[in-house]
């Protein structure tokens, strides 16, 4: 059982944020999530995020010793000592110590309009999988992709890590970007398409990103939101030039 | 007069459920969750959209409801689910003996399937054990279950209900044998207030026991954990589940980039101490590792424990214990305004609160029916619209 | 829907441009390439300023020009060069990215570009300093 010394940033909206000091048993095997927990059994006042436990739901992130992680599937082991520093995502409104306002990052998330869901690889380690024949509630058989979630877990990290972020609020938001790369890659639709190319071209959209490509580094889902937005600034670059040589839109 | 108005305690699946179907017969709703929506029982659950299969012989009431919601769920809830299906698998020849009854448990409890040869099993999943003997297709699902309570929360709160996070529940606000209100401990302001109401609806699940405590009542709940081993990487597409009855580490639920290793059972006195214990951990592996061999080579990512709320019957392991609910009006026990809902699944989430609902509507004189069924569920982002 | 939110973060302070605590290459990319911005046109305004000189008659600008030819103000020149090398390399890589080019490659065309910075300025301070 390591007995760690954590320093955890409190604040509420009105009050100066300050840092208070836990010390906590947890078991070796622990993950960062435990060790924020143990906190709070020490004080229920410390608001934190959290509900899945293995890196889905994503309501988790903070910052520990700095760099923005999802708690929950980080090891103590990982950690570089017994001491730790647990601070709020940046760039975010606070509501209470660790707890952050996700409600305008859902509403460009939203606007965003990716979906959830997605085909599911056709391998694992190069054992392909067959479209399946799946069960239709009456009991017939369908065949159709596997799907799954995406990958993105929308946790807000990459916005935490963003530069361009720390400078203005103006700024979509890397995970927002990827998100409509992401709906603009799946759709089939040309209005849609346009539509969505049209939000990324938009004063806050790609071109406001820096190319400090922090998000890409610091997403735990390897979603690389970075590549997304160079790729939408690729389709932009090669719209506006088809529509320069009078090729339309 | 303005519509009665309903105080919930508690945010996970079954309180925002119930938040959605009071908020659609048109009650004045308030959800009060004392962290994070979902942090606990829900968000920390096996994401199984249950096709009921796994209780089809041993719980055939849970059963019946598990296939029910999961079919009705996929019609409202379309974009939050991975519908792949499950697979029970046989790997020894006990296993092969339990195939008739659950076939029949499966026809009685009018659960679609479809019997497998080991080489169809294996041709749709690469990575199960190969010298499996047997499976059968079930329509299990996954879902996400911090957005599955959110896609509810979301629809409540466009249709006006409150939906309150990081505010305690700390007494129950009592006059003349009636709960007229509660008193709840704002964590963000630090500042305790009172909302009064015409009901309380205690969904506080593993809590209910307690919440239901500061009225002096009883609710027979008994708090038993279970641990949940996430693995480095998704290892199958279907559900994987042992072909026998319940037990421990016998299912492997894929999500998202993951895969889940499920469960233990043990009961808990206070659900806010769960201390896993490390063999539990070792066991699911191993156990995980009999249905996917391939887990072997990969790392753990999370692991996750939280109290069920199984309902307590006298003389019954918990492993026994129905997963089925119950609405409780603690008229019975002398005091009005008071309801509590326990025990159930995240999958049938959405029938508990139709009940509830029935329950609620009737202690308040109305008649309104239940509108659930049919009404399509916004998407969890717009919860923060 | 729009991109804007009147949901605001805390206001922000300039020192956060800078601060890389926790942060890789990228990080550093951008917190120079806001220094060098900043830098470069605060010499902007200096260069105007300069030139005005030479509304100021034949005198002033010589005695401009003297100053001019001063160690420290030859090594300014250096800082001046090294900054607009770094902004200008930079935002060629951004600019590069832009178009799908060396977007995974992009912190070792990062390193490249300012090693070829380096080198131009190694060459250039040679020539302020000997011209």
């Amino acid at each position: 059982m390591p007995k760690l010394h954590v320093r955890v940033l409190r604040q509420r909206p009105d009050t100066q944020a300050r840092y208070d000091h836990f010390d906590v048993e947890v078991p070796d095997d622990a993950n960062v999530i435990d060790v924020i927990e143990a906190c709070w059994r020490q004080d229920q006042n410390l608001m934190y995020r959290h509900a899945c436990h293995h890196a889905s739901c994503g309501t988790c992130a903070v910052r520990v010793d700095g760099k923005e992680v999802l708690p929950c599937i980080v090891p103590l082991t990982a950690c570089k000592s017994t001491d730790l520093v647990i601070e709020p995502l940046r760039n975010f409104p606070v509501v209470g110590d660790l707890v952050v306002d996700v409600s305008a990052f859902f509403q460009r998330q939203a606007a965003a309009g990716m979906v959830i869901t997605r085909d599911a690889e056709e391998t694992i380690d190069g054992h392909p999988f067959q479209p399946s024949e799946l069960l239709q509630s009456d009991g017939k058989l369908e065949r159709r992709h596997y799907n799954r979630f995406e990958n993105c877990v929308e946790c807000g990290i990459c916005l935490s890590a963003c530069p361009t972020l720390s400078a203005t609020d103006g700024f979509f938001g890397p995970a927002g970007l990827a998100a409509v790369h992401r709906a603009w890659e799946k759709s089939t639709n040309a209005t849609e398409r346009a539509a969505l190319l049209d939000l990324a071209d938009r004063d806050g959209g790609v071109w406001q990103c820096h190319g400090a490509y922090e998000c890409s580094e610091a997403c735990p889902q390897e979603f690389d939101p970075a590549e997304a937005i160079m790729d939408l600034r690729r389709a932009l670059i090669q719209r506006k030039v088809a529509a320069l040589f009078g090729g339309g839109r | 007069m303005p519509a009665p108005h309903v105080v919930i305690v508690g945010a996970g699946s079954t309180g925002a459920a119930c938040a959605h179907d009071l908020a659609l017969r048109g009650l004045r709703v308030t959800v009060v969750e004392r962290g994070e929506f979902s942090n606990a029982t829900t968000g920390r659950n096996h994401c199984l959209l249950h096709s009921g299969g796994r209780y089809a012989v041993t719980d055939q009431e849970s059963a019946i409801e598990c296939i029910d919601e999961n079919l009705l769920l996929r019609k409202i809830m379309p974009d939050a689910l991975e519908l792949n299906d499950g697979l029970f698998v046989a790997l020894t020849e006990e296993d092969l003996g339990f195939k008739a009854r659950f076939i029949a448990g499966c026809e009685a409890c009018h659960i679609p399937y479809r019997e497998l040869t080991p080489a169809q099993a294996l041709a749709r999943e690469p990575l199960l054990n190969p010298k499996l003997l047997a499976a059968v297709q079930v329509p299990d699902g996954v879902f996400e279950p911090w957005r599955f309570s959110m896609a509810f929360l979301a629809t409540a709160r466009s249709n006006g209900a409150v939906c309150r996070s990081y505010t305690e529940v700390v007494e129950l606000v009592r006059q003349n044998g009636s709960v007229t209100g509660v008193k709840v401990l704002d964590r963000v302001t630090g500042k305790t207030d009172t909302i009064g109401c015409d009901l309380v609806v205690n969904a506080a699940g593993p809590w209910a026991g307690e919440v239901a405590g500061f009225g002096g009542i009883e609710v027979p709940v008994q708090p038993t954990a279970g641990i949940m081993v996430t693995v480095g990487r998704r290892m199958n597409n279907m559900v994987v589940n042992r072909l026998d009855k319940p037990s421990d580490g016998d299912i492997v639920v894929p999500q998202r980039t993951t895969s889940i290793i499920g469960t233990t059972s043990w009961t808990v006195t206070d659900p806010d101490a769960i201390d896993i214990p490390p063999e539990h951990i070792q066991k699911m592996l191993h156990k995980g590792i009999e249905l996917i061999p391939e887990i072997a080579t990969v790392t753990t990512r999370g692991v996750g424990a939280a109290a069920r709320p199984l309902i307590k019957r006298a003389n019954e392991d918990e492993r026994d214990v129905s997963r089925t609910f119950e609405c409780f009006d603690h008229k019975r026990d002398g005091v009005e305004g008071f309801v509590s809902i326990s025990g159930g699944k995240t999958t049938t989430a959405r029938g508990m609160a139709e009940k509830l609902g029935d329950l609620v509507t009737r202690k308040l004189g109305l008649s309104v029916a239940c509108q659930t069924r049919t009404t399509q569920l916004l998407s969890y982002r717009l919860f923060y619209a | 829907m729009s991109l804007h939110s009147t949901n605001r973060a805390r206001p922000r302070k300039p020192w956060q441009w800078i601060d890389i605590r926790g942060r890789r290459t990228g990080m550093w990319a951008f917190a120079l390439n806001r220094l060098t911005g900043i830098g470069l046109v605060v010499y902007l305004y200096l260069h105007f300023v300069m030139l005005s000189q030479l509304f100021m008659g034949r005198a002033a600008w010589d005695g401009f020009v003297e100053l001019a030819h001063s160690p420290l103000v030859l090594a300014f020149d250096v800082v001046l060069f090294a900054g607009l090398i770094i902004h200008g390399l930079n935002g060629f890589r951004v600019a590069l990215n832009g178009f799908g080019i060396g977007v995974r490659q992009q912190k070792t065309f990062f390193y490249g570009l300012m090693a070829v910075g380096a080198l131009l300025l190694a060459i250039s301070t040679y020539l302020i300093f000997t011209l």
